[in-house]
């Protein structure tokens, strides 16, 4: 130590502070530091099975074999494990995030970050190849028609919320794709939904930090469909024309699934819903096994994804007894979307079946046949437009 | 393994350090050559045969050359040699091109062989015939240790993205590589400099190379499609040097010093300036292996525009197998032929900025040759550049502001600026100057390397370019 300050004072005389070989050693030192800290702080955390930040499964150990080492698949795995089970994970996804935000960007993994701290899911025409387009237009053709189906396709929050955006930001056109679904399936069979939620744009009608559209934004959906179906809405009790006003707030740290892509410190999210749809003396089937009496399920306001608070998260097929004794019936073939808008459709019918095509495997018209009663029934396509483009598929 | 990914920083790196200088002089060979066969094999399992079949066909050659230096027995044995190489190289990286081109030619149906291209293998071929070359022509002595042959040709900092180090380059510190810790110190600072421009600037200007390249040319103005071509011209740049920086870095570690393989490139005046400075490694070795054996300008004037023409063409399909890369180097052997003949002189008369904007066109309507593999494809950007769709639009202004930052900061990177700045402050005379730099030096590289760490956990985008060379 001795021998080194003197040296420090030696190569002072050079114009030098620290000595060279010190100074070395201390940059050496910083970088490997960090390095081994970092592995060692890896190794040593247990690993998790679920990200509650990304709200999905990470990947875990792949198994050691021969086969899966020639043919190269074991270290492929080995790698996404190692990435995903990273110590602090969820911390160096914020940290990314500000550095980009200190380089001004305002869309980050696909994300806009919007005015008045919203985020909103960015959807480029690029994602939806005509093929693909073509394809779900060709289906919903065939449904339509044998079906006798009204269609709501509700846009996504980048294009009703359009003064919400970054300067100059520009999505994907969903009026255009909804204006080929009316001349493909014709003008009747379409409830027009992206009029009245573009007039309400300055209410809160879709969540800040999440994808879907608020309890709010539903109601003006289900507003839109009671006028195209010629029904008076909110007809079973004391709702009026204040129905909105019967809306209490389950939740206040709701933080969904835009901001799990970012981690970034925004204000939490409310969720409300309409209590007086509970007012129905209701019996509802998840699934053909699990029997609840609510539309609501309040364990899911405790997990991450509290969203799954309305119709119990996504399930395959729901019956639904509403209590309501008009003989009618309503099938619906839906997305998430529709999860906080059933409550509020049921009032209107004596049962309600629900199916969620991305967990459908048999085929959907027999399906549909074996619970249509002989008076016939309604039948509803409830979707956004890019999960329509994206899950609606049957065979 | 790519360097920029949690498995190499956080597994095999601490790893392999650990064992290179634990283990006792000799030994750290042994440690390089397993480390680097495990390296390779995590991303090519099969193929480490076919390094390995490589390395042990060259030791042989050279041996045997040198014991039968002079006779005719030697000239054979490096022409086997070399064909071995370029067999290898013409069969994995070249076959299926060669037989799409005779199918599209002759009308005929062969199938294709559809093998994946064994990564690195246009760099160590490289070496390995700059070996035997060298040793034919007594410019560097043989190799008898077959581990320090291994080492030079499988070393897993180059051995993917170069650059080609030659045999005689490093030759002496294969077997004795004395430990400075300036060395290492220069080493990690220099691989902590690779990594940010790779993970940092690469990727993410990338991702807006990314953006356009995915979009309808015949739509889009023409501040789109500059600024498509200007990220893609950034991208390339960091992404190679970047990684040259990381293993010119890991070299100076332990002790090797590569040489270097980029300098500056973008503030070239000329072409034949660009190609001083852009993959240096490569471009000497084209000189030197191919352009003065064919008789470089030593043959009159026609025979050397018929070298250049020559060696562009092989530095172009170097890069790819496909026809665009040859066009990309029949491109520039324009431009150099013409810089010979014509406006060479002129450029260096005229004021500065005339050479840069010259240069940079010439270079940036290269990247568009480069990167679109079809002529349509070509022909419909250019057009975009031009103006075709329009000067502007919401989304060149959008694709613009969104990265105006990472840009300019891109662009000045590309410059010496920085660098130049830099090594004003560490020789400064002013003890306040030096004490500033040498605590700016350590915050900066451990900010660096954080930020890098951030990006490549969140990596949903982490693309590695090399596969095609």
């Amino acid at each position: 130590m001795q021998n080194e300050s003197n040296q420090g004072k030696h190569n002072h005389n050079r114009g030098k502070y620290i000595p060279e070989r010190i100074n070395a050693a201390l940059n050496i030192g910083l970088i490997c530091v960090i390095l081994m800290v970092l592995t060692v702080a890896d190794l040593w955390k247990g690993d998790r099975l679920f990200s509650e930040a990304e709200n999905r499964v990470l990947a875990s150990r792949p198994e050691l074999r021969w086969t899966s080492v020639l043919d190269g698949s074991f270290m492929e795995d080995y790698e996404t494990y190692v990435t995903d089970q990273f110590v602090g994970r969820d911390q160096w996804i914020s940290v990314k995030t500000a550095a980009d935000i200190a380089l001004q960007k305002k869309e980050i993994n696909g994300i806009y970050l919007g005015k008045d701290e919203y985020l909103i899911e960015r959807h480029s025409p690029e994602d939806y190849p005509e093929e693909l387009v073509e394809q779900r237009l060709a289906q919903l053709k065939e449904f339509v028609e044998r079906w006798d189906a009204k269609v709501m396709l509700v846009p996504t929050a980048d294009n009703v919320l359009t003064d919400k955006l970054p300067a100059f930001a520009e999505g994907f056109d969903q009026r255009a794709l909804l204006d080929r679904v009316a001349g493909c399936v014709g003008e009747a069979h379409m409830i027009d939904v992206y009029s009245d939620l573009l007039k309400r744009r300055d209410e809160e009608i879709y969540y800040r930090t999440d994808h879907h559209w608020t309890s709010r934004g539903a109601y003006y959906g289900y507003l839109a469909w009671a006028d195209a179906m010629g029904e008076a809405p909110n007809t079973a009790n004391s709702m009026d024309n204040m129905f909105m006003d019967t809306m209490e707030t389950v939740s206040e740290d709701f933080y969904g699934t835009l901001h799990s892509k970012l981690n970034l410190k925004v204000k939490p999210d409310t969720i409300e819903y309409f209590p007086h749809t509970e007012d129905l003396s209701i019996r509802i089937v998840y699934d053909m096994e699990q029997e609840e009496a609510s539309f609501y399920e309040e364990d899911y306001l405790k997990t991450k994804n509290q969203y799954g608070f309305f119709m119990d998260d996504n399930h395959p097929f729901i019956e639904i007894d509403t209590g309501v004794s008009n003989g009618r019936t309503l099938f619906v073939v839906k997305d998430s979307y529709a999860n906080c808008m059933i409550p509020l459709l049921a009032s209107h019918y004596e049962k309600v079946y629900v199916v969620d095509l991305r967990y459908m495997n048999g085929r959907l018209f027999p399906f549909m046949e074996s619970y249509e009663p002989e008076s016939g029934m309604d039948v509803l396509v409830l979707y956004n437009c890019v999960h329509f483009l994206e899950e609606f598929r049957y065979w | 393994m790519v360097f920029s990914s949690i498995l190499f920083l956080f597994r095999f790196l601490p790893i392999f350090m650990v064992c290179y200088f634990l283990a006792p002089g000799r030994a750290k060979n042994l440690v390089i050559f397993l480390g680097s066969l495990i390296f390779y094999a995590w991303g090519e399992p099969v193929y480490v045969g076919l390094m390995l079949f490589s390395t042990v066909s060259d030791y042989i050659h050279g041996r045997l050359i040198d014991t039968k230096r002079g006779t005719l027995a030697a000239k054979g044995l490096l022409v086997s040699s070399l064909i071995i190489n370029l067999l290898l190289l013409g069969f994995f990286k070249y076959a299926d091109f060669l037989i799409q081109s005779i199918n599209v030619v002759t009308g005929a149906e062969i199938p294709l062989l559809e093998l994946g291209l064994p990564i690195g293998i246009s760099f160590y071929t490289f070496q390995t015939m700059s070996y035997t070359i060298d040793v034919y022509r007594g410019e560097a002595k043989v190799q008898k240790n077959l581990l320090d042959f291994a080492v030079f040709v499988t070393m897993f900092p180059q051995l993917i993205a170069g650059p080609i180090v030659k045999y005689r380059q490093i030759a002496e510190r294969l077997h004795d590589r004395p430990f400075k810790i300036q060395g290492v110190g220069y080493g990690v600072g220099r691989f902590v400099t690779g990594l940010a421009k790779k993970v940092l600037l690469a990727n993410n200007i990338g991702l807006l190379w990314n953006t356009i390249k995915e979009m309808d040319y015949g739509g889009i103005s023409a501040l789109t499609a500059w600024l498509g071509i200007v990220a893609f011209a950034l991208q390339i740049y960091f992404d190679f040097s970047g990684y040259s920086d990381m293993a010119i870095g890991l070299g100076a570690i332990m002790g090797f010093e590569f040489p270097e393989n980029f300098n500056y490139p973008y503030i070239s005046r000329s072409i034949t300036e660009f190609w001083r400075r852009w993959h240096i490694s490569l471009s000497s070795w084209f000189r030197e292996y191919v352009y003065i054996p064919l008789g470089g300008n030593r043959k009159g004037l026609p025979r050397q525009i018929v070298n250049i023409l020559i060696v562009w063409m092989l530095t172009g399909i170097w890069h790819g197998a496909g026809w665009n890369f040859v066009l990309w180097g029949l491109w520039f052997a324009v431009f150099l032929i013409a810089e010979k003949l014509f406006w060479g002189r002129v450029l260096s008369k005229i004021p500065g900025v005339f050479g840069y904007v010259y240069c940079l066109v010439v270079v940036l309507v290269g990247w568009v040759i480069f990167e679109l593999e079809s002529v349509g494809a070509v022909g419909a950007y250019l057009g975009a550049m031009l103006g075709g769709n329009g000067l502007w639009d919401r989304q060149a202004l959008y694709l613009g502001r969104e990265n105006l930052v990472l840009l300019i900061i891109g662009m000045l990177a590309a410059t010496p600026l920085v660098t130049k700045a830099v090594r004003r402050m560490r020789e400064s005379k002013e003890r306040y100057v030096k004490v500033f730099y040498e605590l700016s030096e350590k915050v900066v590289s451990v900010m660096l390397l954080l930020l890098a760490i951030a990006y490549v956990v969140d990596a949903s985008y982490n693309p590695f370019l090399y596969f095609r060379f």
